[in-house]
Parts: structure tokens; sequence; C-alpha cells
């Protein structure tokens, strides 16, 4: 076991020269901001607002911020933190995750941490690792002992397939996933996407995505959920 | 690569297909075949309107219910003919309930059902069985089956003591993990009319659970994160006081304020830890205790 440690060490420890080779996305901070439309059969139709930040701190770190609020009144608040280092396919990194969704209309909060690891190639990114989710019904009563639901144990995952390299002015991809920037569903509750991205110049960028989420397709019975469409732009400073 | 697709597709196939026919619902894997459930909401309430919704006499002030889930039955169902037998001879049980999958797949509806006719009733007593569909109900354009002999899957029920108590059990359907805007329609109105009528008691007993809580859930679904909190939500502005679920084959107990949800165990015959759960209702709040069956596998 110590050997395998040592052995794994030194493997990463070999690739650290490499780190440079490729670089996905951008290496620059940026902003975005969306507008959607959402519509599930929980809460029907209704819109959303959402802004990021992405945050490079240096060559091997990065750091994004996300904000949304929609007239659902479910808003969320996110903080991803990603150390990362390339390899000589692509790139590896780790993904900090900490989430809170506000369901202000039905009087829940819940907080959800993840951490994952992911691979990312020209073409293909691929990301899996482990969430907790606390759910609190608000207002919060400290004078109760069971306020506070604990769900410890949820894998979460992202598979996403790009139709052009990374790094294109242009891209298109197909994504399934159980995450999206403001919600790490079950496990067994895939969320199917599509982006795609433009490159206008240097410093604007504008996006467009959509997403479906069904339920049931895991042992339950299967059946249209809920759908969104997003539209914004991103500047890269 | 062209072999390991021809895998992969061949496992997908599989996991639409009924192990007992060999019948293939492919469909079924994107969107279930059986009719929806606004359908289904649909189906029910006109069963309800016509044939209005079930009112039981309780012998006593306190009495006993005794609930029971995911008995799948296939090619055996020894433990549901235990069920049976076990609340037929408990003299203080008026009400019995089965929360969803009945049975495991297609062609086993009336060998489910046969045993609920053939073991004799109890001559020293009443009792009634009521039922909630879950997804092993629905799969393969099921509900036609299902609605042939258990009428319906969104109705209450209330359970009457001697002195005039009452007792309120809604059951909903989650077979596809959201309650669909009528059958959420309807349980809000539901709820809001309980808030006048005093009920000593409400619960809520449908198939799929709300909560994640542990491991044993790796291999069940539930419902959507906003389903959950809108549904929690209502249970909760309306004093609903158990939850009783199945689905997960795994017991857990959750105390969110004042309500309790309860998974009870599986009753399937393959299962290694088959249970089902006897329910005290009485002025006090709602206890229970799971009783254990013995396994039929090793």
């Amino acid at each position: 076991m110590k050997h395998r440690l040592l052995l794994i060490i030194c493997m990463v420890a070999a690739m650290l020269p490499a780190m440079a080779q490729v670089q996905f996305g951008t290496s620059q901070y940026a902003v975005r901001m969306n507008i959607g439309y959402n519509h599930n059969t929980t809460y029907g139709s209704y819109a959303g607002f959402d802004f990021g930040a992405f945050m490079p701190i240096n060559q091997h770190f990065e750091m994004q911020a996300d904000l949304r609020f929609t007239t659902a009144r479910n808003h969320s608040i996110g903080v991803q933190l990603r150390p990362k280092f390339a390899v000589p396919v692509g790139e590896f990194y780790i993904e900090g995750r900490l989430l809170s969704n506000i369901y202000r209309m039905d009087g829940f909060n819940d907080l959800t941490q993840a951490l994952a690891v992911g691979y990312r190639m020209e073409y293909v990114s691929f990301q899996v690792g482990m969430s907790t989710r606390l759910i609190m019904e608000t207002p919060y009563d400290w004078h109760a002992n069971s306020n506070i639901i604990v769900e410890p144990f949820n894998i979460c995952y992202r598979l996403e397939v790009f139709v052009r390299p990374q790094t294109s002015p242009w891209n298109i991809s197909l994504c399934a996933s159980n995450m999206t920037d403001y919600q790490i569903e079950r496990v067994w509750q895939p969320i199917f996407m599509a982006n795609g991205l433009y490159n206008i110049d240097e410093h604007w960028q504008v996006n467009l995505s959509a997403l479906c989420k069904p339920t049931g397709m895991f042992h339950l019975t299967a059946k249209y959920y809920g759908a969104e469409v997003r539209a914004g732009f991103a500047y890269n400073f | 690569m062209k072999r390991n697709i021809s895998y992969l597709l061949a496992l997908t196939l599989l996991c639409a297909c009924n192990p007992d026919t060999w019948n293939l619902d492919v469909i079924g894997m994107i969107s279930g075949t059986s009719a929806g459930i606004d359908q289904r909401a649909e189906e029910s309430f006109a069963y309800n309107d016509a044939h209005g919704y079930p009112v039981i006499n309780a012998a006593s002030e306190e009495y006993k219910v005794y609930i029971c889930t995911d008995t799948h039955v296939d090619r055996s169902r020894t433990n549901w003919e235990q069920f049976i037998r076990d609340y037929h001879a408990d003299i203080d049980c008026p009400l019995a309930i089965h929360l969803g999958d009945l049975i495991n797949a297609q062609n086993h509806w009336d060998y489910m059902r046969r045993p609920c006719d053939s073991i004799p009733a109890n001559p020293l007593k009443q009792d009634t069985l009521l039922v909630v569909a879950g997804n092993h109900d629905l799969y393969f354009n099921q509900w036609s089956e299902y609605v042939r002999l258990w009428k319906r899957s969104t109705y209450y029920a209330i359970v009457r003591t001697p002195t005039g108590k009452q007792d309120l059990y809604i059951f909903i359907d989650t077979g596809e993990g959201f309650l669909g805007q009528k059958q959420t329609e309807w349980l809000t109105n539901t709820l809001n009319w309980a808030d006048g009528q005093g009920f000593r008691h409400i619960a809520v007993c449908t198939h799929t659970h709300l909560f994640k809580r542990d491991s044993s859930q790796g291999h069940t679904s539930n419902m959507p994160l906003e389903e959950t909190y809108a549904l929690l939500h209502l249970l909760k502005q309306h004093n609903v006081e158990m939850f009783w679920c199945g689905h997960d084959h795994s017991r857990e107990i959750t105390n969110l304020g004042t309500m309790t949800a309860v998974i009870i165990d599986a009753l399937f015959d393959r299962e290694p830890h088959p249970a089902y759960l006897i329910a005290n209702y009485g002025d006090e709040p709602v206890s229970f205790r799971f009783v254990e069956l013995t396994p039929l596998v090793d």
C-alpha cells in the first residue's frame, strides 16, 4: 500500500512539468450573465436570472462563483474551487463545491458540498465525485432537534462531449450530468444539457444552453419533469 | 470498440426487459408507457366521484394498521400471504395498507390478487385492504391492469372510532417521482378541507420515499429536489403527522419537526430482510413497530 502511494505521488510529480501543455477554456478573468425560461411540473413556468464570475488565481488554481434568482423564489449561490494539473493528454482537476439553494416559497434551504475529480480533453470532459446535502426547514427553530436532514452520500457525475476542440472560438456540447451550476441532484436524477458558445471577439462571448430534466429514468416511471433555456453573454477581461 | 458498444446496447436493452416474459419496453426507459400522472389522477377522481371514499369503522378508540410495501409478487407470494393472514388474525386491525410495487412485472396481477379473496376473513371483525400504485405497477403499460383490480391510486380513507374520532389516510400516486398538476391540486384541496374537520391523525401513504439518507438507497431514485421540498412544505403546512412510504426496500425513519417519514422494508419473497409495519393509532401520537418475517432466501 505504501509503495503504491509513493508510485502515485511519483507519477503525479512526473506530470507536473507538462502542466502548461494544454489549457482549456478561458485563462482570463471573466464574468457572465444569463436570463432563462424555466418550466417544471412543480412550479410551472418561471424566469431565472443568473450571473457568475470565473477567476483563474494562477496556472494551477481557479475559482468560480455563481448566483441565481428566479421568479419561483428558488435562489442559489455557489462557489467552486478547482486545482488543476495538466497531464500529457488533457487536464486533470479536482473540484470542490459549496452550493446553497434557498426555496423561499417552500420554506426550505439546502446546503450541498461536493468533491469531485475531473478530466478534460479536447472533445470530452468527465467528472465524478461525492456530495453531501443538508436540508434545513426555515425559519430555523433552534429549540427543535429535528430541523435538519442530512443526505450524506450522493454520487455526482458529469460527461460532456464537444463537437469542436474546447479552445475553439465557437462550440456546441452535449452533456449528461446530475449537476448544474445551481443544483446537485440525487444520483439517479440525470439532467441532459446542450450548450453552445460563440466568441464575438477577444472579450465578448455569447452563450445559449438548454436543459431537460426527466424523472424516474432509473427505478421509477420515466416522464418529462422540467426544462430550461438560457441565453446570455460573458465578458473576458 | 464495436464489441464494447454492442455490450453497452445489450445491457441497456436488458434494463428495459421483463425477465419473466422477455418483453421489452424500450420506450418506457425514456417515457413510461402507462398513462401519465394527470390521466391516472383523473381516472382515480372519476372512481372517487362515482363510488365515494372508504369510511372504515374501528371497533375501539385504539386500533392497529398493518402496512406493507414492495411485495413484488412474481413466481411466489409467501410473504404477501403471511401479511394477509396476520392482519386478518389481529382483532384490533380494521385497516391494512399496501404502499405499491404489488407485482414485479407483467402477468402476475391475478396471482397477486387471489389471496385477498381466497384467504378467509376473520368472522369476528371487518377489515379493509387499501393500496396505492408503485413504479413496478406502471411499467409495461400496466396501469390498465392495476385499475381493473384496484380501481384507483389517488384517494383518501377515513377510520372512525366508536366515539366519532376520525383519522385520515391520504393515498397519492408517486410512481413517476412527482405528483403532477391535478394530483397536487387535489392534495392541496383535500388537506385544506381536512384542516377544518378535526382529524385526530393525518397520514399520507405513497410509494416513493422523500429522502435519501443512507447508502442502502443507492439503488432507488426518488423525487426531484423541487418536488421534494414543495411536497414537504404542503404536508408540514397542514400538520400531516405520518408519511408512510416504501420503494427503497430498507427501513428508514426521519423526523422533521412534528412529521415522521417512515420507509418500510420490502415484503418481497427474495428480500433478505422482509418486514412489514404495525402502526398503533389512538389519542397519543402514532407509534409503530416492524414485524420481521423469516427470510426465504439465504
